[in-house]
């Protein structure tokens, strides 16, 4: 009989572990909280480092997981760890028995309004990177031609006070793909990117910062914003410190996009209420282990795929999605074959 | 060794062999929050004194760590104490405290 | 029972009183008398260094206000509510309250009724020291035979009296070792741990009374009794006789008095005599000059070590904090431990909630402030240049002439949702005004006070205050309570009204200048310290948020509210620390389950946000949102 394997959350992780298990010869039953498929990825536009259209690239994943027992707009009610299984009863009625569990709840996007003193939700002007991608989406750019446009990069992610000191991975190489492509719609504007450390780790990364350096002339500001007031014409005024020239800074601009971080996501926390699922003390889930089994936790049975055990790059969470695959098999076999 | 002139104007080098690690330490004691800055420059930023003056807690804890203790004096000098670097700063640093007890280590 | 009686016939008043003793003395009362002494040549010693700590200036306004009629009554009434009634701990916690007012009223109307009962019946001994005149108002009902068949109604009015007041103690004192076995019953979660001193005079405070029960029992067929000491007289002579126990009791009883005089210096009990001067004091409007002497110096014998602040402080959520209370520090202070003393004072928020409830209402954050100034004042800093931005506003024409000049503060700059609102609201009710610092300022010097660096904040007062007055402005407007509470205090601004916007909006509302809309949003407003028990604003926000929402209750609020935790105040408080007392605040607003909550201060409202699991609002914020088109 086939192995039942629920895989919680349709995103990347999601979709690509489904895909696999599914080519492994498992029964998957993959349940999405929202209404389509695709996480985050369904909400972008270009992805970093090549600008390939997220579209595509999610239905090249839709793709692989035809066949798989797909449940949209389900969460999981309750999930109650048996002597070899997992009971899940779910939002839409369904009881299943899954002899697996994997958990990839992904991340949500840090509230930007927390960040008081940068204004979103006050100004008009101030969005975050999420809304630049629906903006370029739905093609719905501001009308007016913006004469200068500035990028934050850390909203949210290396600062304790907004409970999330660890770095988002992917705000750096967002923010400059973002601001060379608001440039192409707008080369009269001047794009300022204000930064704490740039970490272009990447493939291609690198090429990307050196192309909006020299083919689009966007100005790297080596420094936190600090401040984000009105003028009285309704325009934005930064501050911030210039730490390079040791002065402090201020400019004024048109928007502001604010690059809001990775949190833990809200859906993926009550799940790990119902199992008691340990986090470390940036609030994602920990590991067995953070070197040797990062997709295995603590529950046999249980695993993680993706930015549920911390902040990922796209190929990464499908790398882990992948592993978790090979994982679970792994398990099942040693399990199910002691008799 | 032939002099070539070069030690008569002396090195702008900032020379890490000679800073006071000592009163350092000291203040690390005093106020480990020191140790945690990562230059990002919020608070320069939002600094009520540093549209006047040059004011900067970053800078002032940098030219700690290089030894240039007149340096880091002076950028403090101005400081109201206003508490907004405090609040701005994404590490968390008691940036206050860390005021006070720099001058009060280095200060004469 | 002639024995008893050696000098019958001695002194015999028209009464029928008749002195037992020769020269009415007796050994047992030497213990009292030698307590008594000491304690009043210790309070005299400890006035004269008070008064010779203050500043002549200072004593000269004591002296002066002893004279001024109103303060004069206002000193009787805070004597009699304050040390005697207790009415500040009846009003939190009416049991504590009890128990203190019964010890300490029934102690006094018991010492006040005794000598009454001398001067009416046996004047002569309260003539002199000779007389026993120190002594003998205590040990009367020893000293005295009463011919039962001359009793009159008088004494037996005194006798009853007596009975009474004896009883109300009694039953301030059961309370009291109850509250030692149990103190949550009587609503206190921590209590101090007594110190040697403490424990001895505790002791003999439970003790004293029950011996003058027992002492005047046994005497209660010689020198008269009421309902409490007459039956237990007549119970004891049916049981054990009564001679034996006589001397004994009467001994135990002055021996308990007397060690309890001796001990109170070092003991909490100090307050019971040192809080009249207290009041005294702080009526003729002294302050705290150092954190030592002087007028501190009479707030730290004037703490009764009670406790009450521990549950107070803020800070009580982490019990690694629970050290850093105002009666440690006081404590500390007693002792010179300078190097607790400048911890703790270093570490508090500044709140103010221990002095709020103090019942003998120490200010222990002034003397915490002061204790700073010990410290930093002598920090060198150079302010020269806001001498030269004073004076090229002062040549340039008043700009604000009759109009409200907003000083939106520091703080404010970080939550431009505050700014944007107060404007908003200003331009509705079609208000006047010139923003001070919008794209940059001073600060008003209220951190720098807090920090001890007094002389360096009177710099950035004059600097403000210099071109506040050259604006010309009507009003000041703050949004900061930080900058209210110096601009109230310390600023002087002569013939311009300093308002914090809650109060402006209200004045509005009043006025008919802005119309709030009522919806049926629940909400919960939280008092800013500063604001609140800083300048004594509560009601101004609520009137205006009622007309706005269902404004509910937290379980603690107004003066008792708990600080969000990023005060300005404490200067070695963690983040992580600050970040827990955050969310004790927030779990104290949410406890009604409100839909939002409301506050008005920057710093308050950046801290509860960080934590709320509802909304938070600014008041001017919702005040705007909710405005009749």
């Amino acid at each position: 009989m086939k192995k039942n394997i629920l895989v919680i959350g349709g995103g990347p992780a999601g979709l690509e572990a489904s895909a696999n298990l599914k080519r492994l010869g498992y029964n998957v039953i993959l349940i999405e909280k929202d209404k389509q498929l695709g996480g985050h990825l369904a909400k972008w536009d270009r992805l970093f480092p090549d600008g390939v259209s997220a579209k595509q690239t999610l239905n090249a994943l839709l793709d692989e997981v035809s066949g798989v027992n797909c449940f949209t707009e389900t969460e999981v009610q309750q999930l109650n760890v048996l002597e070899k299984s997992y009971n899940a009863i779910l939002s839409n009625g369904i009881t299943i028995l899954a002899d697996a569990v994997l958990l990839a709840s992904g991340f949500d996007l840090f509230k930007a309004e927390k960040k008081e003193e940068y204004g979103y939700g006050i100004y008009e002007g101030v969005i975050t990177n999420a809304d630049l991608e629906e903006a370029f989406r739905e093609k719905k750019l501001p009308a007016k031609h913006p004469q200068a446009i500035g990028f934050v990069h850390c909203v949210g992610s290396r600062d304790e006070k907004a409970g999330n000191p660890a770095c988002s991975k992917v705000c750096c190489a967002t923010a400059v793909k973002q601001a060379c492509e608001v440039k192409e719609v707008y080369p009269d504007a001047d794009v300022y990117c204000f930064y704490m450390d740039l970490r272009m780790f990447g493939r291609h990364y690198e090429d990307l910062y050196l192309k909006a350096q020299k083919e689009f002339g966007i100005r790297f500001i080596r420094g936190r914003v600090s401040e984000v007031a009105e003028t009285t014409d309704g325009r934005l005024q930064v501050k911030a410190e210039d730490t390079l020239s040791s002065k402090p800074l201020k400019v004024t601009l048109d928007m502001l996009v604010l690059m809001a971080g990775m949190r833990p996501s809200e859906s993926g926390k009550s799940v790990g209420r119902q199992l008691n699922l340990t986090t470390e003390e940036d609030g994602f889930f920990s590991s067995a282990d953070n070197l040797l089994s990062i997709q295995r936790s603590k529950l046999p049975g249980f695993f993680y795929a993706g930015a549920c055990t911390g902040a990922k790059t796209l190929p990464d969470t499908l790398h882990e999605a992948r592993s978790a695959a090979i994982e679970i098999d792994r398990y099942i076999k040693e399990k199910f074959s002691e008799k | 060794m032939i002099d070539f002139g070069f030690t008569v104007s002396p090195s702008s080098r900032i020379n890490l062999d000679k800073c006071d690690k000592k009163s350092f330490s000291a203040l690390a004691a005093l106020e480990p929050d020191v140790l945690k800055c990562m230059a990002c420059g919020s608070c320069s930023a939002s600094c009520t004194a540093a549209h006047f003056e040059p004011t900067s807690v970053r800078r002032a804890i940098l030219s700690l760590q290089n030894g240039q203790v007149e340096q880091a004096l002076d950028l403090l000098k101005s400081c109201m104490l206003c508490g907004k670097c405090t609040m701005v700063c994404p590490r968390g640093i008691n940036t206050r405290h860390l005021i006070i007890s720099i001058q009060k280590i280095y200060g004469k | 029972m002639t024995r008893l009686l050696i000098a019958a016939g001695q002194h015999v008043t028209p009464e029928g009183i008749i002195d037992r003793y020769p020269n009415s003395y007796n050994h047992f009362v030497l213990p009292f008398v030698i307590g008594i002494s000491f304690i009043l040549v210790y309070l005299l010693i400890g006035l004269i260094r008070v008064l010779y700590h203050l500043t002549g200036e200072d004593r000269i306004k004591l002296l002066k206000s002893l004279f001024i009629p109103k303060t004069a009554l206002k000193n009787l009434k805070d004597i009699f509510c304050d040390c005697l009634i207790h009415t500040k701990i009846w009003e939190r916690k009416p049991l504590l309250g009890y128990m203190h007012s019964a010890i300490a009223f029934g102690w006094f109307m018991l010492i006040v009724l005794g000598h009454l009962e001398v001067a009416l019946f046996a004047p002569r001994h309260l003539e002199g020291i000779s007389e026993g005149s120190l002594y003998y108002p205590i040990f009367y009902r020893f000293f005295i035979w009463i011919n039962p068949e001359h009793e009159t109604l008088r004494g037996t009015v005194f006798f009853f009296l007596m009975d009474f007041f004896l009883l109300y103690v009694l039953s301030g004192i059961g309370l009291a070792m109850f509250k030692r076995v149990r103190s949550i019953a009587l609503g206190m979660r921590h209590t101090t741990k007594p110190s040697l001193a403490d424990r001895v005079a505790l002791y003999c405070l439970w003790a004293i009374f029950p011996l003058r029960l027992l002492a005047e029992s046994f005497t209660a067929d010689l020198s008269g009794g009421s309902f409490l000491t007459k039956p237990v007289n007549w119970m004891f002579r049916a049981f054990f006789g009564n001679e034996l126990n006589f001397m004994p009791t009467w001994w135990a009883y002055s021996i308990c008095l007397g060690l309890f005089f001796l001990a109170m210096p070092f003991s909490r009990y100090m307050h019971i005599l040192t809080e009249p001067l207290l009041i005294l004091m702080r009526n003729a409007g002294l302050k705290v000059r150092k954190p030592r002497k002087g007028f501190a110096e009479a707030e730290i014998y004037a703490c009764s070590s009670c406790g009450l602040c521990i549950d107070a402080c803020p800070m009580n959520t982490q019990k690694k904090n629970l050290k850093y209370s105002s009666v440690y520090f006081i404590r500390f202070l007693r002792r010179h431990n300078n190097r607790k003393i400048n911890e703790i004072a270093d570490k508090c928020l500044m709140c103010g909630k221990c002095a709020a409830i103090c019942p003998v209402g120490v200010n222990s954050p002034e003397i915490r402030r002061v204790q700073r100034e010990t410290l930093n004042n002598s920090i060198s800093y150079d302010y020269s240049y806001l001498d030269n931005i004073a004076e090229e506003k002062l040549t340039s024409e008043a700009s604000a002439k009759g109009k409200v000049l907003y000083f939106a503060g520091c703080m404010s700059h970080l939550t431009p949702k505050i700014i944007k609102s107060v404007e908003s609201l200003l331009k509705a009710s079609g208000t006047e005004y010139e923003f001070m610092d919008k794209d940059s300022g001073i600060c008003c010097g209220r951190p720098l006070m807090l920090a001890g660096k007094t002389e360096a904040a009177r710099k950035t007062i004059q600097a403000n205050k210099a071109l506040i007055e050259a604006s010309g402005c009507k009003t000041l407007l703050l949004s900061c309570p930080i900058c209210l509470k110096v601009f109230k205090e310390e600023y002087g601004l002569k013939g311009i009204e300093i308002l914090h916007y809650t109060q402006l909006v209200d004045k509005l509302v009043k006025e008919g200048k802005i119309a709030p809309q009522k919806g049926s949003v629940s909400m919960v407003y939280h008092d800013p310290c500063e604001l609140g028990r800083g300048c004594g604003i509560y009601n101004e926000p609520r009137n205006v948020l009622s007309a706005i929402g269902d404004l509910k209750k937290a379980p603690k609020e107004k003066d008792e509210s708990i600080c969000c935790g990023y005060s300005l105040g404490s200067m070695t408080l963690e983040e992580k620390d600050r970040s827990k007392i955050a969310e004790s605040s927030v779990d104290n607003l949410m406890a009604g389950n409100p839909e939002c909550i409301v506050t008005a201060c920057p710093m308050c409202y950046r801290a509860i946000r960080s934590k709320s699991p509802v909304p938070v609002k600014d008041f001017a914020e919702i005040v705007a949102e909710n405005m009749k088109q």
